[in-house]
């Protein structure tokens, strides 16, 4: 059974890379997801202030693949308001390519804009919308 | 008499996001001021009536419509040329009374709403109350009293939208009433 975590973090001063959305499938083990999101944030903002004055274009906002482990792959996508994107995929998957993580991303980014856009979330809040939890699912079932 | 050339011939393009944000934004605020659902549909329907009561005017000067003899003529034309002219969008008349003084009007997509998903604890809130003050003051500005009211709600779950219109009397003094 494939695993894969998908995480969302903002970028505010409250509570900096507190995450705002995270789930995995399937959902043992989730402790260990939470733990390498975490570590891969150091990787991201890495990546982030390394692209300095660089014209910021969607292909810039992909960050690609983070770090390798044994088991597992994780990418990482910001946006121009540093909201923090990460996806982490078991290693095994070798049927995933590029471009396919690039639109995942870019479906997740849509998604995201639309929970903004509800004038009932409050930014910083928890992520509870179901039709963000519906895309995930649909993508994590399509990865698996 | 410019005035109406002017309106004719141009129409604005706006951003329906500004529209909708500016909306939620609306709803959200009254919310957090009066803290009881009862009271935002309340007040969303006064601010409704007063919105109605002006955009009649707006809305004959530059739609050309004469008089309409029957419940039925105003059915049409709320459905096809006002609800087009003001939110771009043609909802379908149904369910007519037998006795012909009741109908639906069934709205596929909302601009209002869009991305909007009601949290749990707003679950008695009518988010598009406004649209209903508009149309009780528009058609009170032509003589006609009516009720308006939602049946069914795509962010309660339903699959369309469904506002429930019903003619009351028709206003025989030519008194415009009072702002309530």
């Amino acid at each position: 059974m494939d695993r894969v975590c998908v995480c969302v973090l903002p970028m505010s001063s409250l509570r900096p890379n507190y995450p705002l959305y995270i789930r995995s499938t399937p959902t043992e083990n989730e402790l260990k997801f939470h733990y390498m999101v975490h570590t891969s944030l150091d990787v991201v903002d890495e990546k982030i202030s390394a692209m300095g004055k660089a014209l910021v274009d969607q292909r810039e906002l992909y960050l690609g693949l983070l770090y390798p482990t044994e088991d597992y792959k994780v990418y990482g996508y910001v946006t121009n308001s540093k909201v923090k994107f990460v996806m982490v995929v078991d290693s095994s998957n070798t049927a995933l390519r590029d471009n396919e993580i690039r639109s995942m991303f870019r479906k997740l980014h849509n998604s995201y804009t639309d929970v903004m856009c509800n004038p009932f979330y409050n930014p910083g809040d928890r992520i509870q919308s179901r039709a963000f939890d519906n895309m995930v699912t649909s993508m994590m079932i399509q990865v698996c | 008499m410019s005035r109406q050339a002017n309106r004719g011939t141009e129409s604005k393009k706006m951003s329906s996001e500004l529209f909708t944000l500016t909306y939620g934004a609306l709803v959200t605020q009254l919310c957090k001021d009066y803290e009881n659902d009862e009271d935002v549909n309340k007040q969303l329907d006064r601010m409704g009536y007063n919105i109605g009561v002006r955009l009649i005017e707006d809305f004959l000067a530059r739609s050309n419509v004469g008089r309409c003899h029957d419940f039925r003529e105003t059915a049409d034309v709320i459905a096809k040329v006002a609800f087009k002219m003001y939110l771009g969008i043609t909802p379908s008349i149904t369910n007519w009374s037998p006795a012909g003084d009741e109908f639906s009007l069934i709205l596929e997509n909302n601009p209002l709403v869009d991305f909007v998903e009601l949290p749990d604890n707003h679950s008695s809130l009518i988010y598009s109350n406004l649209l209903c003050g508009v149309l009780r003051g528009a058609l009170e500005m032509v003589q006609m009293a009516v009720e308006a009211k939602f049946v069914q709600d795509t962010l309660k779950g339903d699959g369309v939208t469904e506002i429930r219109m019903r003619f009351l009397r028709r206003i025989e003094d030519n008194l415009p009433a009072g702002e309530e």
